[in-house]
């Protein structure tokens, strides 16, 4: 097992009278378990043309199966009116703007045919699109397995 | 305007083979711009024992908070699991409009963005590994808005 640790810090002087200092660090361990890390990491970088809501994150069987998963999103962009709209099953969570990201449990909850995306969209991919210009994300999947597919030629 | 960061750092030194370190610093603004954030709603603790699923952040309404949410301004969603993780299974399901999203066991957290708008409330569920469950569970959260 691996010991990672995901620390969120909200911090400002001025948006209240007195300071705000939020801080807070959890573990990512395997769902069902008192303390077992999770061990298996995706981590990517990648350019989101405009026009089109993609699949970032693919539903599957074995991300399901535990449903004890961790998402990172970044957007890298620095252009302020640059954004993307991150959703879920087609259910809109919100969106992130230059420099914004956001951390999410993702327990893929409905997951349809493994590897191979659902036409109805009822399933739980997590997906992107991207508004006003190509927008730079990095991502990280922190999961407890997923589902491999078989090579096509094989 | 408000200045309000929020950072993030994770890390692990046995993930891989060589030091995982991620950290990034996010200046809360008003959708589109560099101008920061002035309203909050502050953080919040909610107790509850019900195996119900209940609305936690209402959008949709007329006035409050829920007004000001919408899909194009900005909105930012901080909520904890303040439980301890006892035995590892049981959870908190935090969705949107129905839709689940991820699980937060004891001590988790989670922020991200929020659209809003008619429906698209956050709520939540607590679970065990029987199913829905009433043990007692205390969330923390709070939402940045314009």
């Amino acid at each position: 097992m691996a010991t990672t640790t995901a620390t969120i810090t909200l911090s400002s002087s001025d948006l209240l009278t007195d300071n705000l200092s939020l801080s807070a660090t959890m573990n990512l361990y395997k769902g069902g378990t008192t303390a077992t890390g999770l061990d298996e990491l995706n981590y990517h970088r990648a350019i989101i043309p405009t026009g089109t809501n993609f699949t970032l994150i693919q539903e599957s069987a074995a991300l399901n199966a535990t449903g004890s998963n961790y998402v990172y999103i970044i957007n890298k962009n620095t252009d302020a009116t640059h954004y993307v709209i991150v959703s879920i099953r087609s259910e809109v969570i919100g969106r992130l703007y230059a420099g914004d990201w956001m951390f999410i449990p993702y327990s893929d909850a409905t997951t349809a045919t493994a590897g191979v995306d659902d036409p109805s969209g009822d399933d739980s991919d997590i997906e992107i699109q991207a508004f006003t210009a190509s927008n730079t994300i990095e991502y990280a999947l922190f999961h407890d397995g997923e589902t491999l597919l078989t090579a096509s030629d094989s | 305007m408000a200045t309000t960061q929020a950072t993030i750092t994770l890390d692990s030194s046995d993930i891989a083979d060589n030091v995982l370190s991620i950290s990034n610093t996010a200046t809360l603004t008003t959708a589109g711009t560099d101008t920061g954030l002035t309203e909050f709603t502050g953080i919040a603790r909610k107790k509850f024992s019900t195996a119900s699923e209940f609305i936690l952040l209402d959008s949709g309404l007329a006035a409050g908070i829920a007004a000001d949410v919408t899909a194009d301004k900005s909105a930012k969603v901080y909520i904890k699991n303040m439980n301890d993780r006892g035995d590892g299974t049981k959870y908190a399901a935090v969705r949107i409009n129905s839709i689940e999203i991820g699980r937060l066991y004891g001590g988790d957290w989670a922020f991200f963005p929020w659209s809003g708008g008619a429906g698209k409330d956050v709520d939540i569920q607590t679970y065990n590994a029987s199913g829905a469950d009433a043990t007692e569970t205390t969330v923390e959260f709070g939402v940045f808005y314009e």
